[in-house]
């Protein structure tokens, strides 16, 4: 295991209280939150709309000030600057210089991060060519479409060659191909050693790609670990279609199972993991015709909403 | 270091300011005044040249304001507003490298528009036979830093509330720069002691944007002495040094949200 990894970021009783208004009162939106990232990582940052992950990654990024509590990143505070220079930052929609063209705006970040020379140019053409916009380079960014802009983003993340990227929601606004293209990248900078900090609230991305989680719900952190264990703490279940199903087994599996679901001739059943194999033997030896097998996943939010529920103390107590 | 990433954010102020469109549009009136005061000065006959110049003059140096106040309102509050300084701040850039890139770049900027009408006052004037001096070069000059100093004022308030107000702030700062000698004699002649005491500590703190103000000389080819320009010179820089100064300290402190 990674147990004796450098310690990449580390957060300590972090605090943030937003003014409401006209400053008098005050709104908690971190509860003092502590977690760490560690060297080589890909961490997921998961929690449902508004729970605090991008009030978490601006203070990481130096835009908010912290009313409580320490932020480090690569055993520097957030409130310096020299250290940014190993560090790459996605905000959420990104929004850049409209009078720039693609190239213009990385050779910008890219002097920017302190590059210099003959290395602009090569690493603007490389960023370019990894995110897809080689075609768009000169057209300037008034012109580029929502998910373009996102890739922008992310070049601008990379131009340096950070050892650290923190990235906030960066499938949104990309279509299917560039979700998957995105994830590829991703990974490939897990396999060049570098470490990887993701906001999402889309569960399939965080299992996909994410070594370890820490899970947060109304600014407070319910888990930090492994994603796997997290998910088996949940129920997990998978969807059978049937085309065709004798009676007989129908209503054996009614009784263990619940109705069946269907319509058109398809019957549907929800049944829990670990009786999968069992029933599909049933189901083949009785000559039934099974359409599909669909993995159920328990939707994050709902996951949460237990969580907030205090339905899933169990899974807060595993909490390292 | 520091100073690469200021030259690298200055240069993209002034690239901005020279892709966008009001500028030259403000540019071609400030051109077009320059070009009417010839007309104006060719239909009177008395003292045509002074008219001319007097009015080129003035000008330059108004355009000049608005100008710097027009794009200084929106400089920092923009970037805020529109996001774009999170990805800049996520790089190596101190805010108070940030605030000062984004300043020199605009001062800059209107220092080139100051420099072109400059050129077609010159022209304008060459054409006209109307007499150039060392004293309008160092007039002009002078103007310029009175404009990088009210340029300090629009990044300054710009850097903590909106276009708006900041326009506000800092037309109001320009009226009360031009007049704050004024409110200084008033004050020395007042008969009560603590209106002399408020009127002479106001004066202080307020600027006093007519020691830039060398238009007389200029145009009546009389010397301005080189301890005055100096003075004019050093005052400039100082006071728009402790106004970023201040504005750092400021910005600091904000949270971007
Ligand atoms: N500037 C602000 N002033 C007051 N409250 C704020 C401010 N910014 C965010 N909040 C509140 O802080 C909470 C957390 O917001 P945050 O943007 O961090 O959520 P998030 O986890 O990133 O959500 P999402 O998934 O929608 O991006 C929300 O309840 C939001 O209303
Ligand atoms: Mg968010």
């Amino acid at each position: 295991m990674r147990r004796a990894a450098k310690e990449i970021v580390r957060v300590e009783g972090l605090v943030k209280d937003f003014r409401v208004g006209l400053g008098v009162r005050r709104k908690r939106v971190l509860e003092g939150i502590s977690f760490c990232v560690r060297e080589g990582e890909i961490f997921g940052f998961v929690g449902p709309n508004g729970a605090g992950k991008t009030t978490t990654l601006k203070v990481l990024m130096g835009l908010i000030r912290p009313s409580d509590g320490t932020a480090r990143i690569l055993g520097h505070d957030v409130r310096e600057t020299e250290f940014r220079r190993h560090v790459g930052f996605l905000p959420e929609n990104p929004y850049f210089y409209e009078f720039l063209t693609g190239r213009e705006i990385l050779g910008f970040y890219a002097r920017l991060s302190g590059l210099a020379g003959r290395r602009i140019p090569e690493r603007v053409e490389m960023l370019l060519d990894w995110v897809g916009l080689s075609h768009a380079a000169d057209a300037r960014l008034r012109t580029y479409s929502k998910g373009m802009l996102q890739r922008i983003g992310i070049a601008q993340a990379l131009v340096h060659d950070p050892s650290v990227v923190f990235l906030d929601e960066p499938m949104s606004g990309l279509d299917p191909i560039g979700r998957k293209e995105i994830r590829d990248l991703i990974l490939r900078l897990h396999g060049e050693g570098k470490t990887v900090f993701m906001n999402t609230h889309i569960l399939s991305d965080v299992e996909l790609v994410c070594d370890r989680v820490a899970i947060i719900v109304r600014g407070a952190i319910r888990y930090e670990g492994c994603i796997a264990e997290f998910l088996d703490a949940g129920e997990l279940a998978t969807d059978l279609v049937f085309g065709r199903l004798p009676a007989s087994l129908a209503v054996s599996l009614e009784e263990r199972f619940g109705p069946l679901r269907g319509q058109g001739g398809r019957l549907e059943l929800r049944v829990p993991d670990k009786a999968v194999h069992e029933v599909l033997g049933l189901a083949l030896s009785a000559d039934a015709q099974v359409v599909s097998v669909t993995p159920h996943r328990a939707s994050l939010e709902s996951i949460f909403l237990s969580a907030v529920e205090g339905s899933a103390e169990a899974v807060a107590g595993k909490a390292s | 270091m520091a100073s690469a990433r200021i030259v690298t954010l200055a240069a993209n102020t002034m690239r901005e300011a020279i892709r966008s469109r009001v500028l030259y549009t403000l540019l071609f009136f400030a051109v077009v005044l320059i070009g009417t005061s010839v007309l104006l000065a060719t239909l009177t006959y008395v003292e045509g040249h002074r008219i001319l110049q007097s009015v080129g003059f003035a000008a330059i140096r108004l355009f000049g304001a608005a100008i710097a106040i027009f794009v200084g309102i929106g400089l920092i509050h923009r970037e805020v507003e529109r996001r774009t300084i999170y990805t800049i701040l996520s790089k190596p850039i101190s805010r108070a490298e940030f605030l000062l890139g984004k300043y020199l770049g605009l001062v800059a900027t209107i220092w080139l528009q100051v420099a072109i009408m400059g050129l077609a006052f010159a022209a304008v004037s060459l054409l006209t036979g109307a007499p150039l001096n060392v004293q309008i070069g160092i007039a002009l000059g002078l103007a310029a830093v009175e404009l990088a100093l009210v340029v300090a004022f629009a990044t300054v308030f710009s850097s903590f509330t909106t276009p708006l107000l900041a326009a506000l702030f800092t037309t109001g700062i320009y009226a009360i720069g031009h007049l704050s000698r004024d409110l200084r004699d008033f004050g020395a002649n007042s008969e009560s002691e603590s209106i002399r005491l408020a009127a002479q500590i106001l004066y202080r703190i307020l600027p006093d944007l007519e020691s830039f103000n060398f238009t007389t000389q200029a145009l009546h080819a009389l010397p301005i002495p080189s301890n005055e320009a100096v003075l004019a010179l050093v005052y400039g820089i100082g006071y728009s040094a402790l106004l970023l100064l201040l504005g750092v300290v400021v910005f600091e402190r904000r949270d971007f949200k």
